[in-house]
């Protein structure tokens, strides 16, 4: 029982094990893939932040180039737009401009000054009388003022007005919502934000939101495409990472600023995880929502999860570790077992004969031995019974020895059938068969028993093609008339059996 | 009264111990960022406690200093690099202690803002009910239980976080999140009728935590450390830090924050 149960232990413990580093495996691929995930979220996080500061530090030169002219100065805008040299690094910005803030009673003088300056065609539309207007007097490069007249009223519009108002008030960049820039057609709604900044009457005090709003001379601004400006974020995002940006932060088509091309809100599942986030980006006042789900190509950034393999592997081993203990444990066993049949087989084989399977001479002299014994203290008598076969030689030497074995083989047969069960009979030599008869009650018995083998004997054995016909000559001799040990007995045995061959008229003959 | 008396003039001797301290050398144009976080600064406004400070210790230092506003995220970032010299209303731990030195001029406690429909009564509450989710700021640490409490909360992957105060408010109005870790500088929002009467507040445990200037240890020396650590010092002795507190609180509650 105890060597049953080992494998069993073996296989828990092993299976346990296996659970164990799995279960570690598992859960530090779990952790490293959620702080690589976390790490590329900040990442992104901080690409877009560190732009956006990049572009607010730009349009601040324009903020700076004002504060340092004293005016909204048209030659210098251009001639500083284009030092700039935007290139690729900067494809977010569509166009860098000048808004100006306008009481309603100067807007007169301002018509007549943008006149002056050649604007022919200039007007302040929406039309409408309003108590101000915040139009746009120059847009860089001024070929982007071809796809939208300068003149637009900003603030007739509540998502850039929210945004120039804050300006207004903080002194500070503001980002505006989700707008279509003024230059984009109607039909392409490409997703838009303005960041604007405020400009001030020079030498005047701005410590306050009164004083801001009192001194304020109009806004710069820089406007962008949601894609370009994604595009020009620094290097790749992570790889396996789709993201959207949402602006505010209610998730929706209405709010969507951009999404890239593998973008699912679901996200898959790695490792047993669904890693997504959505993280809240306050830039320049405004608030974008990023949302971020890893995709499989993510995981695969990082590297193979082994946790199956030690799954697999450990399973495998366990197997293999209770086999193998089932063999230690079970093997002396199987080995005491194995000798005890061969013993067996070796005992028998060393008191049977091999061709017959009857006893040999051996196993018959101990059973006479005990019979002996037996009949000496109950003053029993019992036969011993000598048998030759008649002809068996010249079978021998005409068919050959396999069919001299065969025959003796079925001879053996015969013998079985014609004795009774408590008899014992075993083959002593070539032709030459003894038979033991216990507990004989009467000396006819014995002879009635050679009647009856020679009766066997004298029918005809078909041995392949071959019919085959012998007889038997027997000689008995009983205990205690013919003698009283082995020796004795065997000799009067054999000699009875001799003078019953040499007599055709009495082939079974006592001594 | 008698042991207010007793502080205050222990802080007025630790002042004279620190007026020792040499002023600020001007080598240089300084640079310090505030964040937009309440009533410590409000980039709507342009005004604040931190803004307040900032003009105070400028003055008093007499040095130039660039003033940004920054997500308190890159702040730490730009602190540990160098390359930035201070911002105002930090609190240490050991792997800020690293890179920051730190001149302390208020403390004060943390309270969990909840949802009143999640049925939140005490922090084992929000923390045991797996559909709750809290709003962080990025980067900001706590008090030790709340630091836990977040720590644990984003381990199983329920914290969200924001760049700011305001998405918070909003989400935390929409249900996206249904709780948020907020200061006594937060107070002000909390008189909105909408949120103030689907939230209520629940105090950490936790002993006050100090607030102060944080200075980067790469960009100054510890001497530097020390003299404009000694111009916070001469700020509380004299008692303008805790005026500059009073335009914004009520004057007991001012009191609390500046006297630790």
């Amino acid at each position: 029982m105890r060597w049953r149960l080992l494998p069993l232990l073996v296989l828990a413990l092993a299976l346990g094990l296996t659970w164990l580093v799995w279960t570690h495996e598992r859960e530090r691929s779990r952790t490293a893939l959620r702080a690589q995930f976390d790490f590329a979220v900040r990442e992104t996080v901080s690409r877009v932040e560190q732009r956006m500061a990049a572009y607010e530090q730009l349009v601040r030169g324009v903020q700076a180039l004002f504060a340092t002219t004293g005016r909204l100065d048209r030659a210098a805008l251009r001639t500083y737009v284009d030092t700039l040299q935007l290139d690729a690094n900067f494809s977010g910005i569509q166009d860098i401009g000048v808004v100006q803030h306008l009481p309603a009673s100067d807007k007169d003088q301002h018509l007549t000054e943008m006149r002056r300056l050649g604007l022919d065609d200039y007007v302040i539309y929406p039309e409408g009388q309003r108590d101000r207007y915040a139009p746009i007097i120059q847009r860089e490069p001024e070929l982007r003022s071809a796809l939208a007249p300068l003149g637009f009223d900003a603030w007739t519009e509540p998502v850039r007005r929210q945004a120039m108002e804050r300006a207004r008030d903080s002194g500070m960049a503001a980002l505006s919502g989700k707008v279509r820039l003024a230059v984009d057609p109607a039909t392409r709604a490409t997703p838009g934000f303005i960041l604007y900044l405020p400009v001030f009457q020079p030498g005047q005090p701005r410590d306050s939101v009164a004083q801001r709003r009192a001194h304020l001379v109009g806004w710069v601004y820089a406007s962008f495409h949601m894609s370009d400006f994604v595009a020009s974020l620094y290097g790749a995002l992570a790889p396996g990472l789709s993201v959207a940006f949402f602006d505010d932060v209610v998730l929706s088509d209405a709010s969507l600023l951009y999404r890239s091309t593998d973008y699912s809100a679901e996200p898959q599942t790695l490792a047993g995880l669904k890693l997504s986030a959505n993280e809240y980006l306050v830039l320049a006042g405004h608030t974008w929502t990023l949302s971020v789900s890893a995709l499989k190509e993510f995981q695969s950034s990082l590297g193979r999860d082994t946790s199956p393999v030690i799954a697999v592997t450990g399973i495998w081993l366990s197997l293999m570790l209770a086999v193998l203990a089932w063999l230690l444990g079970t093997g002396r066993d199987r080995a005491l077992r194995l000798a005890a049949h061969m013993t067996e087989e070796l005992r028998h084989m060393a008191q049977h004969d091999s061709l017959t399977g009857l006893p040999n001479r051996a196993l018959f002299s101990d059973r006479l031995n005990q019979e002996l014994s037996r009949a000496r203290r109950h003053e029993d008598q019992f036969a011993v019974m000598f048998l030759d076969l008649d002809n068996f030689k010249p079978i021998n030497d005409r068919f050959g020895h396999a069919v001299g074995d065969l025959l003796l083989q079925q001879v053996a047969r015969r013998l079985r059938l014609a004795i009774r069960e408590s008899d014992t009979i075993g083959r002593i030599g070539g032709d030459e068969f003894v038979v033991l008869m216990p507990e004989l009650a009467a000396t006819e018995a014995a002879l009635n028993v050679a009647e009856k083998i020679r009766e066997a004997l004298r029918q005809p054995f078909q041995i392949e093609d071959h019919t085959l016909l012998i007889s038997c000559s027997v000689g008995i001799a009983i205990y205690p008339d013919d003698g009283t040990d082995e020796i004795s007995l065997t000799k009067s045995a054999d000699q009875a059996m001799y003078r019953a061959k040499a007599s055709t008229r009495e082939p079974a003959a006592r001594s | 009264m008698l042991i207010r008396s007793v502080f205050c003039l222990l802080l007025a001797l630790g002042a004279l111990g620190v007026a020792q301290a040499a002023a600020p050398t001007c080598s240089r144009t300084f640079t310090l960022a505030l964040h937009d976080h309440g009533l410590l600064y409000s980039a709507d406004t342009d005004t604040g406690i931190d803004k307040d400070v900032a003009d105070e210790l400028i003055r008093r230092s007499g040095c130039q200093v660039t003033v940004s506003v920054l997500p308190r995220s890159r702040i730490w970032q730009l602190i540990e690099s160098g390359a930035l010299d201070f911002s105002l209303s930090g609190i240490t731990n050991p792997a800020r202690d690293k890179f920051a030195a730190f001149a302390w001029y208020f403390s004060n406690k943390y309270y969990l803002l909840v949802r009143k429909d999640t049925g939140v009564r005490q922090l084992a509450d929000f923390e045991g009910n797996e559909r709750l989710r809290l709003g962080v700021i990025r980067s900001f640490r706590y008090s030790d239980t709340a630091n836990r409490l977040v720590d644990q909360l984003h381990h199983d992957d329920r914290v969200t976080l924001a760049g700011g105060l305001a998405p918070l408010y909003q989400t935390l109005l929409l249900n996206h999140i249904q709780g948020m870790i907020i200061e006594p500088f937060d107070y002000p929002a909390l008189g909105e009728k909408k949120l103030r009467e689907i939230t209520s507040i629940i105090e950490f445990n936790d002993p006050a935590v100090p607030h102060g200037l944080i200075m980067s240890r790469q960009a100054l020396s510890a001497t530097e450390q020390e003299s404009w650590r000694a111009l916070v010092q001469g700020m509380r002795a004299d008692g303008s830090m805790r005026r500059i507190f009073e335009k914004y609180f009520k004057p007991d509650m001012a009191a609390m924050l500046v006297n630790f």
